[in-house]
């Protein structure tokens, strides 16, 4: 199975690199614009490093992606991570996210394989997109460390309201955190409401609200509701060099069960100002244990990052971060390189 | 678990968008809007994505434009890969397989026109972001933007066909006239005298090839990196030498840069121009534009 993979990606390679010569003179009126656009997907590499104080440089991981229609009602995407195993060190390979979406039909996207959760706006995020270094708390702290992401089955389908609105459905295997009930026939069920209002030219604001439920190890059912909201401004004059958003996340998840119900909740919120064409000042406050009985169960943080970005495809960020636990309070400051080479990316909004 | 999701997903399969009279364009461009409004006069309605004061390379794929685009019968694109970072999500988000990229509600204009600067051999992003495709600026030229106007009324004729001599008619009338209008201005800037123009951006190829002007500089090093110190020292040593007297900012872009040109070439004009329809709150239709861009040339209107 794990060489058929390795395979896989070798053959795209070559066949990418074999035909990667741009050689289009012709300018002829009525030819299509892209006339030698070789069929194979669209491939791209993104890789991602960073130097922490204290432990050291590593490269933190490399992502492969692939996307083509398929046929005239399907796409498809596969994307590769390499990563580091935490418990072997070893450097490994894994399909991060490969399914086959609808394009045919009319206002509704069903998709399947294996894919991320709609379970706030933050797990639908690869690490390289993530607006700080790592992961909020509680998405780590209930999620686990890919978040939630599994094989399954999602419909998303736009709901007929004057602002853009969707509803999706999804179903995935119960083989993840913090939910593992061992049963193979069981499902998360996710559910997710989105919503968008363009406020006018410059301002949007978004609001999400998302849960799931499945079953878990202790024979009973846990639950998880969520809440993304969301402003964004960038001025349709002078947008170039200024913006801002102000993302907040909210998610709590209950473990009903033996042998006493178990729950983890936090929120998130983090400001991101674009003061030039190149550079970014962001901060973001993020805390677990809303509901703790106790503060040994409770964690916040405070973070800082500037970040610099010589292109589109470049990206140098440096992150300060305060964590108080308990009685402890960490300190931790890391610089992170972003490096993304082959298609060009399609930003997601 | 599963008999609930079965029912809501067979719930979701009847929202269908309802049926339209008038035929619903989405253009990407101010641009390209008013080309097909000026075509499709009371028989379609038509919107555009981005505004006109806005960098066409970097707009974002907010979703309020895949709605626009869900309920749309035709999407018109500038294409040569202007609108990659951004169209696609859009329409990925859209949901709407009549405008798919190669069915008939996807109109790329970029195919009706003869394309400038498209790279031969290797291409690199070392040198900047390059268009793959070709330079996609050509809405500056008014003869391009001609046989696009015929190409919008062939489409719209195909796909509303009771009204196609009507779409054709003025499809051609719009070719007429840019092709009589490019005439007087040519002679206007031969007028001028100025022959030579530097540009912030390779925004203005088009217009330059079609006006016969040079434009022997562009202050940003490479396409999409913002001018270096060096490399205004050298355009400036470059406009000294070779005596050149004009430099165009696009709108869009930060116009400080102008101020550092003109303390240390005496006699140097910088202009910020729009370089699209409704860039500039009087500039309305595309004969606006290129009337504003003539004149500005001229240094009738500064
Ligand atoms: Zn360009």
């Amino acid at each position: 199975m794990h060489s058929h993979r390795v395979t896989f990606i070798l053959a795209s390679f070559s066949l990418f690199f074999s035909t990667a010569v741009f050689a289009q003179t012709g300018t002829n009126v009525g030819a299509p614009a892209a006339p030698s656009k070789p069929l194979n997907p669209d491939m791209s590499i993104n890789f991602l490093g960073v130097a922490r104080m204290y432990s050291g440089f590593a490269l933190q991981e490399a992502e492969m992606q692939f996307i083509a229609d398929v046929d005239p009602y399907f796409r498809a995407n596969a994307l590769f991570a390499v990563s580091k195993n935490a418990t072997t060190g070893e450097y490994g390979i894994a399909p991060e996210e490969i399914f086959f979406e609808t394009i045919s039909i009319p206002s509704l996207t069903v998709k399947a394989g294996k894919f991320k959760a709609a379970l706030t706006r933050h797990n639908l995020l690869h690490s390289h997109a993530f607006p700080f270094i790592s992961a909020p708390i509680v998405n780590t702290e209930l999620l686990g460390d890919e978040g939630l992401n599994n094989a399954g089955i999602s419909a998303a389908a736009l709901v007929p309201l004057p602002w853009f609105s969707e509803f999706t459905l999804q179903g995935f295997t119960n083989s993840s955190t913090p939910f593992n009930s061992g049963n193979s026939g069981d499902w998360i069920g996710v559910a997710q409401f989105r919503n968008l209002w363009d406020l006018n030219d410059d301002l949007t604001l978004e609001f999400n609200l998302s849960g799931a439920q499945g079953k878990n190890a202790y024979a009973g059912k846990t639950n998880i509701v969520a809440s993304d909201l969301i402003f964004k401004w960038r001025p349709a004059v002078g947008g170039k060099y200024q913006a801002l958003i102000w993302q907040s996340e909210f998610l709590s998840g209950t473990m009903r069960g033996k042998p006493s119900d178990d729950s983890v909740d936090g929120w998130a919120s983090w400001l991101q100002y674009q003061f030039a064409q190149r550079w970014w000042a962001q901060t973001r406050y993020d805390m677990t244990g809303i509901s703790a009985a106790t503060r040994a169960n409770q964690k916040k943080r405070l973070s800082f990052l500037v970040g610099f970005f010589p292109s589109e495809f470049s990206g140098f960020r440096l992150e300060y971060g305060r964590t108080e636990q308990v009685a402890t309070t960490d300190h931790a400051l890391a610089l992170q390189f972003n490096i993304s080479i082959g298609a060009h990316p399609a930003h997601a909004y | 678990m599963k008999r609930h999701l079965w029912i809501a997903l067979s719930a979701i399969l009847f929202f269908t968008p309802t049926a339209q009279a008038k035929l619903k364009v989405v253009t990407t461009t101010p641009d390209l809007r008013v080309l097909a409004s000026e075509i499709g006069g009371d028989f379609i309605e038509v919107e555009s994505i981005a505004k006109g004061t806005q960098d066409y390379h970097y707009i974002e794929a907010k979703p309020s434009y895949m709605l626009k685009i869900n309920k749309a019968d035709l999407v018109i694109s500038v294409g040569l890969d202007l609108e990659v970072g951004w169209l696609p999500s859009i329409l990925q988000g859209a949901r709407n397989p009549k405008v798919n990229p190669g069915s008939q509600g996807y109109l790329e204009a970029g195919s009706l026109v003869r394309r400038l600067e498209v790279p031969t051999g290797n291409i690199t992003r070392a040198d900047g972001d390059v268009h793959p495709a070709g330079n996609p600026h050509y809405s500056l030229d008014p003869i391009a933007m001609g046989s696009v106007a015929v190409g919008i009324a062939d489409r719209l004729a195909e796909m509303d066909p009771r009204h196609g001599a009507y779409y054709r008619e003025k499809g051609q009338s719009i070719q007429v006239r840019f092709t009589k209008k490019s005439a007087a201005w040519l002679e206007r800037l031969k007028k001028s005298k100025i022959t030579q123009i530097i540009t912030y951006h390779k925004t203005f190829s088009y217009f330059f090839e079609r006006f016969q002007i040079a434009n022997p500089a562009i202050l940003e090093p490479k396409p999409g990196i913002p001018p270096t110190a060096a490399h205004v020292l050298e355009v400036i040593g470059l406009m000294k030498t070779h005596k050149i007297s004009l430099v165009l900012v696009e709108n869009y872009f930060d116009a400080t840069i102008g101020k550092r040109i003109q303390d240390e070439v005496p006699g140097a004009r910088i202009a910020s121009v729009p370089v699209a329809v409704e860039g500039a709150s009087e500039v309305k239709n595309l004969d606006d534009l290129y009337e504003k861009l003539v004149s500005v040339i001229e240094g009738k209107n500064p």
